[in-house]
């Protein structure tokens, strides 16, 4: 029998549960300590699997500021214990998300981290302005994605227009306002200080690292974009190891740790290098019902770890 | 003898009024078809009970290295028994073609919009190569009604007939071709009279390489005859989630695997 369905059989993820152990980011109160990672999550598709509602939060896919229709495929390949994705924020824009997808998560009760993305500066401040005033109760800024040519990565990997970005987003709403960040950079650290020193209510981290896969019959990449993202159980070491560096440097930012998550030991690992929450993203491709199977199986896990647990829930940090 | 449990995770989800996730099969019957061509029967009620035709599941390899889905349309449906046929082209599929009878393997699904088979009609099956599984179920699904509806298979083979056998007992004509003596389309011109006298409106299911499928979509539009397309991608989940397995059509990029994998030729923009 396959572990995962040795879990399923102990733990019915389908049925509401009475979540034991709930977090605090950035003034949100989450009901558990895991949401969907973005870019992994589609309502209509996900939603046939479990109860949204039920998750920690919700992080949608990236909201452009007009319809995209991302790069051409393939946009996967796999990779050992992983995935590279190139699919390039293909989204049907703000308008739509606020008229469809957003009302409709909210009906549901679903806590919902809306994922900002931009090809520059103006691309987010449009999106961020339309948010504003909108139910989202969390944005999530893209400034890491490996996979747009203009915006994405590059923003996340330059501190001083990534300051610039925060600073002026950070004029433009009062909801909590998290970064995301990327690993494709030399130092994380640096980055992460000019995040929240613009004014970053939260850090999440990682998106993915810049990787590719070769056809060997033909000598040509697989994934019509080249290269893509790699995410999945292979990073899962390496982004714990940026989770674990950013909290040593800056010990009261609330931190969301994504990155190979499949498990609810691999994410309790994350908060003991310091996370206040996570985000599950692959796996949920993996098996539509991971999120919430790594929510129920971390929830146990925190039973026996009361300081922790506690600790968390005060949304005290380090 | 591992426990399956395929029951409990099937209740669970339906008592929830949820789909069922990734959950483990029992294998009931592994055997080769063909040269690298392997048939397996699965035993999971919930596809058997659920799956229409173009539909198709996703199973995953045991090596934990192998992240992705392998997706594959179902073949056949005998009680809970679902039969799946593939071929060897990589390293997930070689570890199915290792499994027997009484091993387990994790499955998902049943996934896709199917094809649309709701008129009566002569549906003509046109397939190449390992398009042909989801065609197989759809003349045994079309074989069960009683309003009918004729099933006519066009199949294009690399070279051995692997499933003229198999899809006979369902079809009122059968027709297959291999390489060496040309293409799927060369047939649907030997038996357009055929098809003419059938006195039936055909309409055209098909599945197989894109360029094949293309060319079958020009023949039938021109002759006005309505088609539907399976389509294959390379899939990042399979379910819908992660916007991995595009198609491009004149209203955008949509998923191959929830949008599709059946489309029409108008969907597609493949008019002649
Ligand atoms: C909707 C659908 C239905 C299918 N039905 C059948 C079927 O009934 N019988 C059959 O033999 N094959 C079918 N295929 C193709 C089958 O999924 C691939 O041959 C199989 O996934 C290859 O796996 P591998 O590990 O051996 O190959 P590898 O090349 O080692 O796999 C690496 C990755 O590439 C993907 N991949 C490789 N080839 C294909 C392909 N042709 N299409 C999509 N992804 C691919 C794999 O899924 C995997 O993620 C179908 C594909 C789709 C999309
Ligand atoms: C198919 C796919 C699409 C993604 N799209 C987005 C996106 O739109 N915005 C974003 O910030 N991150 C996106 N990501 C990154 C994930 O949110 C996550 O940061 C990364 O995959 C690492 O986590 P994981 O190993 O759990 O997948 C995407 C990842 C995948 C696999
Ligand atoms: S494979 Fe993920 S959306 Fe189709």
């Amino acid at each position: 029998m396959s572990e995962q369905t040795e879990q399923a059989e102990q733990m019915n993820v389908f049925e509401p549960h009475e979540w034991r152990h709930k977090t605090i980011v950035a003034g949100t109160e989450w009901k558990n300590l895991v949401g969907t990672a973005s870019g992994t999550f589609q309502l209509d598709a996900c939603g046939d699997y479990y109860d949204v509602s039920q998750m920690g939060a919700i992080c949608t896919k990236g909201v452009s500021p007009v319809p995209w229709e991302g790069n051409p495929s393939p946009r996967t390949a796999e990779s050992p214990s992983g995935m590279v994705n190139a699919v390039g924020l293909q989204n049907p824009g703000v308008d739509h998300y606020l008229i469809d997808e957003l009302p409709r998560l909210k009906k549901l009760g679903a806590m919902v981290i809306t994922n900002v993305a931009g090809h520059s500066d103006e691309d987010y401040t449009q999106v961020v302005e339309k948010l504003a005033d909108s139910e989202a109760d969390m944005l999530e800024i893209n400034v890491s994605c490996p996979n747009v040519s203009h915006g994405g990565m590059s923003v996340g990997t330059d501190p001083v227009v990534l300051s610039r970005l925060i600073k002026h987003l950070r004029t433009l709403t009062d909801k909590p306002m998290i970064v995301k960040l990327s690993p494709n950079v030399t130092d994380i650290v640096q980055i992460a200080h000019a995040a929240v020193d613009a004014g970053a209510d939260a850090l999440s981290l990682i998106n993915t690292l810049v990787g590719m896969r070769i056809d060997i019959n033909t000598g040509k990449p697989i994934i019509a974009n080249r290269t893509g993202g790699v995410s999945g159980p292979a990073i899962f070491p390496i982004a714990l190891s940026f989770v674990w560096r950013v909290r040593q440097a800056i010990p009261d930012i609330p931190i969301i740790g994504i990155g190979g998550i499949d498990s609810g030991e691999k994410a309790l690992e994350y908060l003991y290098a310091g996370a206040n929450a996570v985000e599950v993203g692959a796996a949920a491709l993996f098996d539509p019902t991971a999120p919430m199977r790594v929510a129920r199986e971390l929830d146990d896990l925190l039973d026996s770890r009361p300081e922790l647990a506690a600790k968390l829930a005060k949304g005290q940090t380090w | 003898m591992p426990t399956v449990t395929t029951r409990t995770v099937e209740q669970q989800a339906i008592k929830a009024g949820r789909k069922p996730g990734r959950r483990t099969d029992e294998v009931i019957a592994a055997s080769v078809l063909s040269d690298g061509i392997y048939e397996l029967v699965i035993r999971d009620p919930y596809v058997a009970r659920t799956a229409e035709p173009a539909q198709f599941v996703n199973l995953y390899p045991s090596d934990a290295r192998m992240v992705l889905p392998r997706p594959f349309g179902v073949a056949k449906i005998e009680g809970d028994d679902v039969t799946l046929i593939y071929q060897i082209v990589g390293a997930g599929t070689q570890e199915f073609s290792q499994l027997q009878a009484g091993d387990v393997v994790d499955v998902l699904g049943p996934l896709g919009k199917p094809f649309d088979v709701s008129k009566p009609a002569n549906y003509v099956l046109v397939g190449g190569g390992l398009g042909v599984p989801p065609l197989l179920y759809a003349a045994q699904i079309l074989n069960q009604r009683n309003d009918g509806s004729e099933v006519t298979s066009v199949f294009g083979y690399r070279d051995e007939c692997f499933a003229d056998d198999l899809v006979a007992p369902f079809a009122d004509r059968t027709h297959s071709i291999v390489n060496a003596e040309g293409n799927v389309v060369d047939l649907l011109n030997d038996i357009e009279d055929e098809l003419n006298n059938a006195g039936k409106q055909p309409i055209i299911l098909s599945c197989g390489p894109t360029p094949m499928m293309k060319a079958v979509a020009a023949w039938a539009s021109k002759r006005n005859i309505p088609a539907q397309f399976s389509l294959e991608a390379r899939m990042g989940c399979g379910y819908g989630a992660c916007v991995a397995c595009v198609v491009d059509t004149p209203s955008g990029r949509l998923k191959v695997c929830k949008d599709g994998p059946v489309f029409t030729t108008e969907e597609l923009g493949w008019e002649a």
